[in-house]
């Protein structure tokens, strides 16, 4: 029986294949520069505020119970206690507004929404994601702040109007978090709920949202994080005053809103620098925090089992059977009292009446857009003139236009997407076709996860200190482009990733069982079916990247008003020049930063339909 | 198992275990695939088969978590062993899977892509194993005028004898089939059926089929697998008229449950 070995030799011996190895080690490389971004993060947080800590004149203690922050003057005080104030005061309210809002709008869409509504809502969703920071902050400055101001005899900086509009911003992720939470809950729960006569509003609210608690808790972490480390809307409606009150009508200052001060040069270097990157730890590590309890959140709903989808199930039924008494208990009460019939009128209208409560929170959300694009419009329309986009920026209202802005901003976008499309694109290739599961990669997942919530303008301090200064790139395209390109990659690896696994594993398996290597396998069959998605993605990310201001504000220079010539010259982007114009006190400046807007959104919208387009046809085109 | 055939020709399981995690999918299993001829495995879903199958080419080393022991030994070498290549062995091995899964290319493509990544490119060449790997797969005749056009307008049986064509453009020794016709129609599965009958002229063949009828028709040896285990195994014949196992004849006869 024993087969002899020593005939013939080995026909299947390793093969020498220096090639594939090289190409997974540099694929490999590619993913792990995310553990390098994360570490130049977290150098650039600590190696700041180390600086700030130990100067003399800071006390630690102080810093985060203290109640007076000045950083100007001979002798400058530094207790952060208004910024955190201002902080979750901002971030709560918004929360506090748009939390509800967005589970009311989650509940509707996933429990009463006709498809079709469901298919206007979602791209509507994403408008509302789509639209830059510097947008929402030209619109909670100019125009609700005025609301406030007529009516409540406001501050012209005040909290109210961005707690208003950062309640709209945050609400297309709780919306999505916890849409994709209810509709996970299986379909048998709902009709154990129906089977016993419970009317569709008693499911949805008493078996429904109980089963999806949460996700609809995750979502709201999400929310809360990102209200907390959101910039624009903050440093321009809210103000640079850094006092403790609870009135929402006064000015406040938040962590971001300080950091960003320091980035517009408005606080002289020294100390009141190092103590933005202070600040900016501290804000690290409060959205790492959050974004890291949201993630538990959802591992654990994840752990029904041990990761199988039967399991998984199984572990939300035993939950819903443990909800399932209390609505009995509501049932059998309603049928014990003699006035069923009654009760039943009654419970139908609670479903009628419910159902356009919930609906109309996304009418709520819906107007709120609409009021914004007109008001934009409105005020920025008349500018837009063919000398508006050929002219050069100037203090004349008159004569100033945007041409050399245009072309810093297609400069920067293109840039970065060099930088960041190869090392994203691999960086998925390796963790979706490559990677195993073991811990190197579960971890270098959840950096790049954590990458995606660290906020935009920590990423300017980190492009200040590495690119900058530590590379000397100076004030240039070059930096510019390469904060955000260390920015929009965990965007980049999350779609390509999706593009990649959007690719049947049939493909793989026939390729692999012909003796195609891995490398063979995805340069033949995965990556040329991956393309349309990957385009998609990365134009979604590039115009991510278009709109974004607070990384860049560190960097880019007002005072460059010709377009850049090479990599290293100084650069003006369109969000940038919005942002000044929209903080300049005359009017003519402002209605400009409206026309400003008008062009960013087109060009936005032109690529979003350039994206939209690729898919469309990708999936017309495709034959499996 | 009686065996008249070289030894080194054959392929000897010696053992063979494969865990998923901690799910033990295939326990101690021991067998003798003959040498140019078709071995089916029947049994149950989730009886191991499929998994079994896909030890003979490696393809377990795609998933994660999947862990391998025992020997099976071709040629005269243990290719589970380490110092195996998979991927030298997949050219040595073909598989065709069980849903057709024709590459988004065309109908030469497909076929010419197993030569070209292993380093032939002259024209000529190639034009002559497409040519030879669809005859043999019983496709000439029905594409052979049609060689440029896409892969996926064919017929869901012209697509499966398209895998197949794919497979032996390689050149292998042994074809693993996965359910070849658990996807396609009557006619088109008795078309591949009278292939593999051809088939086994010059491979050896191993087949798994929840059709037993299908079983009975193209296979020469026969094992039946449940719950992990090789139940029985031996010549077809023996193994759909007298089984020597309980659990076999119930199975065979419908009496399962």
């Amino acid at each position: 029986m024993e087969p002899s070995t020593d005939k013939g030799g080995n026909p299947y011996r390793k093969r020498f294949r220096p090639g594939e190895d090289l190409i997974s080690w540099f694929l490999l490389g590619m993913a792990s520069l995310a553990i390098v971004v994360s570490l130049a993060i977290i150098y650039t947080l600590v190696d700041g505020s180390f600086g700030f800590f130990t100067n003399a004149k800071v006390d630690i203690v102080d810093f985060f119970i203290g109640k007076n922050w000045s950083p100007h003057g001979a002798t400058p005080s530094f207790g952060m206690g208004p910024l955190i104030q201002g902080t979750l005061m901002i971030a709560g309210g918004a929360l506090l507004l748009g939390g509800p809002l967005g589970i009311m709008a989650a509940l509707y869409l996933s429990e009463f929404a006709h498809n079709r509504i469901r298919a206007v809502a979602k791209p509507f969703l994403e408008i509302l994601a789509g639209i830059p920071s510097i947008v929402y902050g030209f619109f909670a400055l100019l125009v609700i702040s005025q609301v406030f101001r007529d009516h409540f005899d406001a501050d012209y900086f005040n909290a109210a109007s961005a707690i208003v509009v950062m309640a709209v911003m945050i609400l297309p992720i709780i919306v999505s978090v916890s849409d994709d939470s209810m509709k996970a809950v299986p379909r048998e729960m709902r009709e154990a709920s129906l089977a016993m006569g419970a009317t569709k509003w008693e499911t949805a609210t008493k078996v429904v949202m109980p089963a999806a608690s949460s996700g609809i808790m995750a979502s709201v972490l999400l929310g809360l994080a990102r209200a907390i480390g959101e910039t624009m809307v903050v440093v321009l409606a809210a103000g640079s005053i850094a006092k403790f009150s609870w009135s929402i009508f006064h000015e406040h200052m938040t962590m971001t809103a300080y950091i960003s001060q320091v980035a517009t040069g408005d606080i002289p270097p020294g100390i009141g620098v190092q103590a933005a990157f202070a600040v900016g730890l501290v804000l690290f590590a409060i959205t790492f925090f959050i974004n890291w309890l949201a993630s538990k959140v959802v591992i654990s709903i994840k752990k029904g089992g041990a990761g199988s989808q039967r399991k998984k199930r199984r572990g939300l039924l035993n939950r819903a059977i443990h909800l399932l008494p209390n609505l009995t208990n509501d049932i059998m009460d309603n049928v014990r009292s003699d006035k069923m019939s009654r009760n039943m009128t009654l419970r139908n209208l609670k479903e009628r009446v419910g159902k356009v409560v919930l609906g109309s929170s996304l009418l709520v959300a819906l107007a709120f857009l609409v009021f914004l694009l007109y008001s934009i419009l409105e005020q920025g329309l008349s500018g837009l003139t063919p000398h508006f986009f050929t002219n050069f920026p100037s203090s004349d209202p008159a004569k100033a236009g945007i041409w050399p802005v245009i072309q810093g901003s297609v400069y920067l976008v293109l840039l970065t997407m060099l930088f960041a499309m190869p090392v994203g694109v691999g960086a998925a290739i390796y963790l979706n076709e490559f990677a195993k599961e073991n811990w190197f990669n579960v971890f270098l997942r959840r950096i790049i996860q954590n990458l995606a919530g660290v906020p935009s303008i920590v990423f300017g301090l980190v492009g200040l200190t590495v690119f900058v200064r530590y590379f000397s790139f100076g004030l240039s395209l070059l930096s510019g482009a390469l904060t955000l390109a260390i920015m929009a990659l965990p965007i980049v690896i999350v779609t390509s990733e999706e593009a990649l696994r959007s690719v049947p594993q049939t493909f793989r398996e026939a390729a692999r069982g012909l003796g195609a290597t891995k490398w063979q396998t995805v340069w033949h069959h995965v990556l040329p079916n991956a393309i349309p998605g990957v385009l998609t993605g990365s134009i979604l990310s590039l115009s991510r990247a278009l709109g974004e201001t607070a990384p860049i504000l560190f960097i880019a220079s007002f005072f460059s008003k010709v377009a850049p010539n090479s990599i290293m010259d100084g650069f003006l982007a369109l969000p940038i020049t919005i942002f000044y114009w929209t903080k300049h006190p005359k009017q003519e400046f402002q209605d400009l930063a409206a026309t400003t807007i008008i062009v960013l959104l087109l060009i936005l919208l032109t690529m979003n339909a350039v994206a939209i387009f690729i898919r469309q046809r990708s999936q017309s085109k495709r034959k499996w | 198992m009686p065996g008249k055939e070289p030894k080194e020709a054959s392929i000897d399981l010696k053992g063979v275990n494969i865990f998923y995690g901690s799910n033990h999918a295939v326990k101690d299993v021991s067998m003798r695939i003959k040498h140019r001829k078709v071995t089916a495995f029947i049994g149950p879903s989730g009886c191991g088969k499929s998994t079994l199958l896909r030890a003979l080419n490696r393809m377990n080393d795609e998933i994660d978590g999947c862990k391998m022991t025992g020997s099976i030994f071709m040629n005269g070498v243990d290719i589970l062993g380490r110092k195996v290549d998979p991927v030298s062995l997949r050219t040595k091995v073909g598989m065709v899977f069980q849903k057709p899964n024709p590459f988004p290319k065309s109908i030469y493509d497909n076929v010419a892509y197993g030569p070209r990544i292993h380093g032939i490119r002259k024209k000529s060449a190639l034009d002559c194993i497409v040519e030879k790997s669809l005859r043999d797969a019983a496709l000439w005749e029905e594409v052979g005028d049609r060689l440029g056009e896409s892969a996926i307008g064919l017929s869901g049986g012209q697509q499966q004898r398209l895998c197949i064509a794919r497979a032996l453009a390689v050149d292998p020794e042994m074809i693993l089939m996965d359910e070849p016709c658990s996807a396609l129609d009557p006619i088109a599965t008795s078309k591949i059926e009278d292939l593999i009958f051809e088939l086994k002229k010059s491979y050896t063949v191993v087949i798994v089929t929840h059709n037993m009828q299908q079983a009975a028709r193209v296979s020469d040896d026969t094992g039946f697998m449940y719950l992990g285990e090789l139940i029985e195994f031996g010549p077809t014949k023996q193994i759909f008229q007298r089984p020597k196992q309980k659990l076999t004849e119930n199975y065979i006869t419908g009496r399962f449950g």
